[in-house]
C-alpha cells in the first residue's frame, strides 16, 4: 500500500471501492493513494470509471463499498459500526475541504466572477463580504482574470470561464483539488492558458487528482499516472513508465496508441 | 352534503355528450385543416404580406376568443350581407384562430430547418419554389409535428367556447344535461371524463404518429 | 352612432375595471398557490408529487369553460355558496395555477444538473444551494413565460361575462343589446384586450432578452 514518497499516510486513500449503475458496474474494487503535493493523472479510455471515481471522492456519487478516506476520515459514510450515509451538513462540511472543476465549468451565470468565487467563502467559510472580495481578487489575480472580476460568466470565454472555475474551486483553499477533463470542452487554443494555470498551482504544492486526455500535461505535470480501464486500476506509474512506448501492457498500448499518433 | 350522485340521468342523455364529443373533434379537425392551409400560405408568401400576416396574427393571439366568436356571429352579418350557422360561423372563427398559432409553428419550424439542407438544396440547383416544396416543408412538418399535436388538442378544447352560440358540441350537451336535470357534479365529472380521456388518446395517437414519421428518413 | 357610442363609454370602462380587478385576482392568487404547489411538486415527498401532477394534469386537461362552469354549478350543489364573483375567480385560478405549476417546473427543470454539482461541491448545505443557486437562476427562467401568461388571465377573465358578471365582454353585450352597433363595440372591445395584452407581450419578450444570459 504505497504511499507518494515518504511514509506518512497518504492524503486520499480510496481503498477497494467498487459501485454500480443498476446492471452495470462502473467501479470494480478500485484502490488509489494521493499524497500531500502530489498531482496524479487519471488516463483511461471512456467508460473506464475514472469520471465517477473522482465524483465518488467528493460523493457526488456515492459508491457501494469500499472506502474513501481524506486525511482518515471517511468521506460519504459515517464512522459507526453500520454503514450510514453521512447527513445533509456534514457532507457539506467534507465536500469543503475537497475543490472540483467540471469539464462544462458550471459557474454560476447569475454572478459575476468574483461574485462565483465569493459564493463559498462567505456561506461555507463565513467570511465578511470584504475579506471574500479581496480572496476573490487575489485568485483571479493568479489565474489572469483580475481584471474580469466583475464580468458575468455570459462575457467570458471558454478559457477563462474555466480558469474562473478553477480559482472558484482553489480560494476555498480544499485539501485536494479534483479536476475533471477540465479541458475537454474548450477550443484547443484555450486549453494552454488553463494548463498554465493548473501547472503553477501544481508547483506551489496543490493535491490534486485529475481524470485528462491531455497526455503531454499528465507527463509534464503529474508525479504519477493511473492507467483505468473497465473499472479497475489496470497500471500505475510515474510517467515514463507509463507513456513509454514500449510498454508490455496490451491495454495500456491500444489505448496509447490512439493518441500517439495525433498528439505526441 | 346533502348530495346523492345519481349516474342514470346521464346515461338516460349520454348521446348528448356523445354527438358532442364528435361534433367537437370534427370542428378541431376542420379549423385545424383550414389553418394550416393559412399558414402554409403565410409561410410561402412574399415580405409586404408577411406584415400584414405578422400584424393579424399578434392581434388574434391577444383577444379573448370568446369575443372572436361573437364578432364574426353576431356582429359580420350586420355588415356583410352574409348569413351563416353557428356551427359555420364558429368553423370561420376558430380556423382564423389556429390559423394565427400554426403560423408561429410554422415560422419557428422553418427557422429550426438546418442551414445545411437548404444549402444542400441549393448546390443541387433547386429553384426557390422547389426548396421550399423538396426541402424545407418536410423538414419543417417532421421538426414541428409536436407542437403541432398540441396545438391540435388546445383547440380541441377550444371548441367549447362553441356552446355559447349554442352549437351542440360536448360542453353545450353538458350543459342542456346540468340545466334539464339539476345533476351538475355528475354530468361535469363524466364531461371532464371526456375532455380527459379523449386528450390522452390525441395525444397518444399523435405521439404514434410522430414516432413514424422520425424513422422514416 | 358615435355619440352613441360615447354614451356608453363609462360603461365600458367600468366593465374593463373589472375585468382588471378579475385578472389581477386570479394573477396573485394562481401566483402564489402555483409558487406553493410547484415547490411541493419539485422538492416534495412522493404523494405530494403525485397529487400536484393529477391536479395540474386535469385542470390543464380540460377547456376552461367546463371548469368554469363545474365550480360555477358544482359548488352551491355540494352545500358551498359563494357569490358568482368569488365563483369565478376561484375557478379561473384553479386554471392558472395548473400554469403557474408547470412553468415553475419547467424553470427549474431547465436549470443544468451542474449547478447543483457545483453549488455541492464548494460545500453548500441544500437550503444554501436553493437560496443562493437554485432560485435565483429559476426566478430569471420563470418570469418571461409567467408575464406572457397573465395574457391568459387576461383572456380567461372575459369568461365571466357569461355568469352574469359584468366586466368588460358583459358590458359591450349589454351595450350592444341597447345600441346594435354591434361590430363598432366588438372592434373596440377587440382593441382594448388587444392593448393590455400586447403590452404584457412586449414586457414579457423584454424580460427574456435582458435574462438570456442565464441561459448560458
Amino acid at each position: 500500500m504505497s504511499t507518494g514518497s515518504n511514509d506518512t499516510p497518504a492524503l486520499l486513500d480510496v481503498s477497494d471501492v467498487s459501485k454500480s449503475f443498476g446492471a452495470v458496474q462502473v467501479l470494480r474494487s478500485v484502490s488509489l493513494q494521493v499524497g500531500r503535493g502530489e498531482v496524479v493523472a487519471v488516463i483511461g479510455p471512456s467508460g473506464s470509471g475514472k469520471t465517477t471515481l473522482l465524483r465518488c471522492v467528493n460523493f457526488l456519487e456515492s459508491y457501494d463499498s469500499g472506502s474513501i478516506r481524506i486525511d482518515g476520515k471517511e468521506v460519504g459514510f459515517r464512522e459507526t459500526g453500520t454503514r450510514q450515509r453521512r447527513g445533509e451538513r456534514d457532507l457539506a462540511a467534507m465536500r469543503a475541504e475537497t475543490g472540483m472543476v467540471f469539464q462544462s465549468f458550471n459557474l454560476f451565470p447569475h454572478l459575476t466572477a468574483a461574485g462565483n468565487i465569493m459564493l463559498g467563502l462567505r456561506k461555507v467559510r463565513g467570511k465578511s463580504e470584504a475579506e471574500a472580495r479581496s480572496i476573490a481578487e487575489h485568485w483571479l489575480g493568479r489565474v489572469g482574470l483580475a481584471h474580469k472580476a466583475d464580468s458575468l460568466p455570459a462575457e467570458l470565454s471558454g478559457g477563462q470561464q474555466q480558469r474562473v472555475g478553477i480559482a472558484r474551486a482553489v480560494a476555498m483553499e480544499p485539501k485536494i483539488l479534483l479536476l475533471d477533463e477540465i479541458t475537454s470542452a474548450l477550443d484547443p487554443e484555450l486549453v494552454g492558458e488553463v494548463l498554465a494555470v493548473v501547472r503553477s498551482l501544481a508547483e506551489d504544492g496543490m493535491t490534486m487528482l485529475m481524470v485528462t486526455h491531455e497526455m503531454a500535461f499528465a507527463r509534464d505535470a503529474s508525479s504519477r499516472i493511473v492507467f483505468m480501464a473497465d473499472g479497475c486500476v489496470n497500471a500505475v506509474g510515474p510517467p515514463k513508465e507509463i507513456l513509454a512506448a514500449e510498454t508490455t501492457n496490451e491495454r495500456l498500448r491500444t489505448f496509447l496508441a490512439r493518441f500517439r499518433a495525433s498528439h505526441f | 352534503m346533502g348530495y346523492a350522485l345519481n349516474f342514470n340521468l346521464i346515461w338516460r342523455h349520454f348521446d348528448k355528450l356523445w354527438g358532442g364529443l364528435l361534433l367537437s373533434l370534427e370542428l378541431a379537425v376542420i379549423s385545424i385543416a383550414i389553418g394550416l392551409v393559412l399558414a402554409v400560405w403565410y409561410v410561402s408568401a412574399g415580405r409586404a404580406v408577411r406584415a400584414a400576416i405578422a400584424a393579424y396574427v399578434e392581434f388574434i393571439r391577444n383577444v379573448p376568443l370568446i369575443l372572436l366568436v361573437y364578432l364574426v356571429f353576431y356582429g359580420l352579418p350586420t355588415v356583410i350581407d352574409l348569413a351563416y350557422s353557428a356551427q359555420t360561423s364558429f368553423i370561420l372563427t376558430l380556423s382564423v384562430y389556429s390559423g394565427a398559432y400554426l403560423v408561429e409553428v410554422f415560422r419557428s419550424g422553418l427557422e429550426a430547418v438546418p442551414r445545411g439542407q437548404l444549402d444542400a438544396g441549393k448546390a443541387i440547383g433547386l429553384t426557390p419554389w422547389q426548396r421550399l416544396l423538396h426541402v424545407r416543408l418536410p423538414t419543417m412538418l417532421r421538426i414541428t409535428l409536436p407542437a403541432l399535436s398540441n396545438t391540435f388538442i388546445s383547440l380541441f378544447k377550444d371548441t367549447s367556447i362553441a356552446s355559447v352560440i349554442s352549437v351542440p358540441e360536448l360542453t353545450y350537451g353538458a350543459q342542456w344535461i346540468n340545466f334539464n336535470t339539476f345533476r351538475i357534479v355528475e354530468v361535469y365529472l363524466i364531461t371532464t371524463a371526456m375532455y380527459l380521456l379523449t386528450g390522452y388518446a390525441l395525444l397518444f395517437v399523435l405521439r404514434l404518429i410522430e414516432r413514424q414519421f422520425r424513422t422514416a428518413r | 352612432m358615435l355619440t352613441q357610442i360615447a354614451y356608453a363609454l363609462p360603461f365600458l370602462a367600468q366593465g374593463f375595471a373589472l375585468t382588471l380587478w378579475v385578472s389581477l385576482l386570479v394573477v396573485v392568487l394562481s401566483l402564489i398557490a402555483g409558487v406553493l404547489l410547484g415547490v411541493g411538486l419539485v422538492y416534495g415527498p412522493a404523494p405530494l408529487r403525485w397529487a400536484v401532477r393529477i391536479f395540474s394534469d386535469t385542470i390543464r386537461g380540460i377547456p376552461i369553460l367546463v371548469l368554469m362552469f363545474f365550480v360555477y354549478y358544482g359548488l352551491p350543489a355540494i352545500g358551498l355558496h359563494l357569490p358568482s364573483f368569488w365563483a369565478a375567480v376561484l375557478a379561473l385560478t384553479l386554471f392558472k395555477t395548473a400554469q403557474v405549476v408547470e412553468y415553475l417546473r419547467g424553470a427549474v427543470g431547465s436549470i443544468p444538473k451542474g449547478q447543483s454539482e457545483a453549488a455541492m461541491a464548494i460545500g453548500l448545505t441544500f437550503r444554501q444551494r436553493l437560496a443562493y443557486v437554485i432560485f435565483p437562476q429559476a426566478f430569471r427562467r420563470f418570469l418571461p413565460p409567467w408575464i406572457n401568461g397573465v395574457t391568459d388571465a387576461v383572456k380567461g377573465s372575459a369568461l365571466v361575462s357569461l355568469l352574469g358578471i359584468t366586466d368588460l365582454m358583459q358590458a359591450i353585450n349589454q351595450v350592444i343589446g341597447r345600441t346594435y352597433e354591434a361590430m363598432p363595440l366588438y372592434i373596440l372591445g377587440a382593441v382594448i384586450y388587444f392593448a393590455v395584452n400586447y403590452a404584457l407581450s412586449l414586457a414579457s419578450r423584454r424580460l427574456e432578452r435582458r435574462f438570456s444570459f442565464i441561459r448560458e
